[in-house]
């Protein structure tokens, strides 16, 4: 069964923008994926729609074998919840909590238990290696262990399929390559991975690219 | 989410956004505390009625001199005569006191007062609203036929606890200083132009704790109505004359035939000129909470007022602290929040500003009432109970709550790929 798979995929906008022009592919389970394109060739687009933050305008869309389309939005953010992990370019963590509340968030709203959510947070924090920083904030983190906090934050709910929009974007060369090595790990422990990107590294990494140009496969 | 949980974050919001948080709970503040000081009112009022009419008696009646009455000089006025002949022709009557009233000069001594209080009265005046305590003896019957100069001085009330304003202002007339430093019994003092002689002296209850509704008219000193009539009455046209009679039938059911009765024989005294008024006692009380029944309900509107615009203050704040938050909601949303997760989150953020504005606003309605305990014989109308402030925290809450679920709902609803892109 494959991870992902669509089928003439199209996005229009309102006012006529047509982001994607029918795009079909298939993610099988346990690959790492990096789909590439220029700037507004519509791949955050198609990122949104693979994560259920957006929904195409016409097309199929079946994850991990269920179509998506007659979900209701409760249906839909359960399904977020439970089954996709993201990863932001801007991390995108929250400001006021630690590392550790960051972490722990998303098995709050899937209804855990306060010391089961500390102990995996805790666990997630250790394996992305900042275990020692649990109780810093965010803005007492680097770039690096910002995006290593987004990422194990991304894994609390244990999901099928790992998203990240440019996750190496607002990162220095070093940290880039240990986020990177981060994701190799984790897609060589059986993760499936999606990741959008402009960095040819991170393309010659994947092992697999689908290119985007202009709303269709290129 | 839990509970505990959800607290800390919004303590962490409000308390990241302090000058915000202050404004818009300030008005939900004053709201609280005024509703919370006028429920104290209302339920001090109702205990302070009840205890005043078992105190004053059940049938009470007082004959007065009807103002602005132009005689016909058919009738003599309200007299004594007319007292001892109520008190002939209506034996049942438990209470009939003729009373005169004047301020006069005290000489004591070296020490000269004006103003002082001096009532004219009979030994029927223990009947009713009796509050004190008395050393030596009171005014008897034989005072009254004989025309006695015997006083009974009444000692300044002191206080309990002591109200701060009293503190700072001091709260004793001229009489009230003199008294308080000498023991009057036994000891002879001029009222005006004659001598009397201090046979008793009345003990007041302090005046924080008196029940009576009309403590203020306490007099300062007691003396028989007859030797008020003789010797400190100057300037009446009629030497028997009285200001007013109290009566008390001494049975609320009688009370109404009693009245007819009473008003009966005073116009046939009085030869069919009606210069006199029955009043109604409990009537008189009765009005008079009424009144402040009235200064009750204003408060409550005031306070519903201050209360709405609290409200609509934390309708403002939350609107703005979801302005402010918009990537946020599209984080929360991206990692699995769902509608309801986001509308609670902030639904729970205004109660909780809302509950902190109800807290301080307790705090301030407490202040309120203790100042309101502290002003003399009005201890009976602060009345507060614990479940009142409870209850106060918790509309708080509610009503912020209710206010901010426009700005919550439509926070739920936002798109969160719009939301994230937010700066």
């Amino acid at each position: 069964m494959n991870s992902i798979h669509v089928d003439g995929l199209t996005r229009t906008y309102q006012g006529g923008y047509q982001a994607l022009k029918g795009v079909s592919f298939s993610v099988a389970k346990g690959e790492f994926t990096a789909i590439m394109g220029p700037s507004g060739c519509g791949k955050s687009t198609l990122l949104n729609i693979l994560g259920l933050l957006d929904r195409p305008t016409g097309g199929k869309y079946l994850l991990e074998g269920a179509e998506t389309a007659r979900l209701s939005d409760a249906e839909i953010t359960g399904l977020r919840r439970a089954r996709i992990g993201f990863v932001f370019q801007a991390f995108n963590l929250l400001p006021r909590l630690s590392a550790l509340e960051n972490v722990a968030l998303p098995m709050a709203y899937a209804g855990q238990g306060v010391e089961e959510r500390r102990a995996r947070a805790r666990e997630l924090l250790t394996r992305v290696g900042l275990g020692r920083k649990a109780e810093n904030t965010p803005l007492q983190l680097s770039g690096g262990e910002r995006q290593r906090v987004g990422i194990a934050r991304a894994l609390a709910n244990r999901p099928a399929l790992l998203l990240a929009d440019e996750p190496t974007g607002n990162l220095d060369s070093k940290s880039s390559v240990e986020i990177l090595a981060l994701f190799k790990e984790l897609n060589a422990e059986g993760m499936t991975v999606v990741l959008v990107t402009h960095d040819p590294a991170i393309g010659a990494a994947a092992g697999r690219v689908i290119r985007i140009k202009d709303g269709a496969l290129a | 989410m839990n509970a505990g949980e959800a607290l800390r974050a919004g303590a962490r919001e409000i308390y990241a956004n302090k000058f915000r948080s202050t404004l818009s709970f300030a008005a939900v503040s004053v709201g609280v505390a005024s509703l919370l000081y006028t429920m104290a009112q209302t339920q001090g009022m109702k205990e302070a009625l009840e205890k005043n009419l078992e105190l004053m008696g059940p049938g009470r009646l007082t004959i007065e001199k009807k103002r602005n009455y132009i005689s016909k000089g058919l009738s003599l006025g309200l007299t004594y005569a007319d007292a001892l002949a109520l008190r002939r022709e209506l034996p049942d009557l438990y209470m009939v006191e003729p009373r005169s009233t004047g301020w006069l000069r005290l000489v004591h001594g070296k020490t000269s007062l004006n103003g002082v209080k001096v009532t004219g009265g009979t030994p029927d005046h223990r009947r009713r609203d009796w509050v004190y305590k008395l050393r030596g003896r009171f005014i008897n019957s034989y005072d009254v036929q004989q025309r006695s100069r015997v006083a009974v001085m009444v000692e300044p009330g002191t206080w309990f606890k002591k109200p701060f304003w009293a503190k700072f202002w001091g709260d004793d007339n001229e009489y009230d200083s003199f008294a308080k430093r000498r023991d009057l019994l036994g000891s002879r003092l001029r009222l005006d132009d004659a001598v009397f002689t201090v046979v008793g002296v009345l003990t007041p209850p302090p005046r924080d704790l008196d029940p009576r509704w009309d403590s203020w008219d306490t007099p300062n000193a007691l003396v028989p109505i007859t030797a008020f009539q003789q010797h400190l009455s100057q300037g009446a046209t009629n030497p028997d004359s009285v200001d007013e009679i109290r009566i008390d039938t001494g049975d609320a059911r009688t009370l109404a035939s009693r009245r007819r009765q009473i008003e009966a024989i005073l116009k046939r005294r009085h030869r069919g000129e009606e210069d006199f008024e029955v009043k109604d006692d409990r009537e008189e009380v009765e009005a008079k909470m009424e009144e402040m029944r009235k200064y009750v309900k204003a408060g409550l509107a005031l306070g519903l007022v201050a209360l709405l615009a609290g409200g609509i203050g934390i309708m403002n704040v939350t609107l703005a602290t979801i302005f402010a938050r918009v990537r946020e909601i599209g984080v929360r949303r991206a990692i699995g929040a769902s509608r309801a997760d986001i509308l609670a989150q902030f639904l729970f953020e205004a109660a909780m500003l809302g509950g902190a504005g109800g807290v301080a606003g307790v705090a301030l309605g407490l202040g309120g009432v203790r100042w309101l305990a502290g002003l003399g014989g009005t201890r009976d109308l602060a009345q507060i109970t614990w479940l009142q402030c409870v209850e106060g925290v918790l509309l708080a809450a509610l009503v912020s709550a209710a206010f901010a679920f426009i700005p919550a709902y439509r926070a739920s609803r936002l798109d969160p790929v719009e939301a994230l892109k937010a700066e």
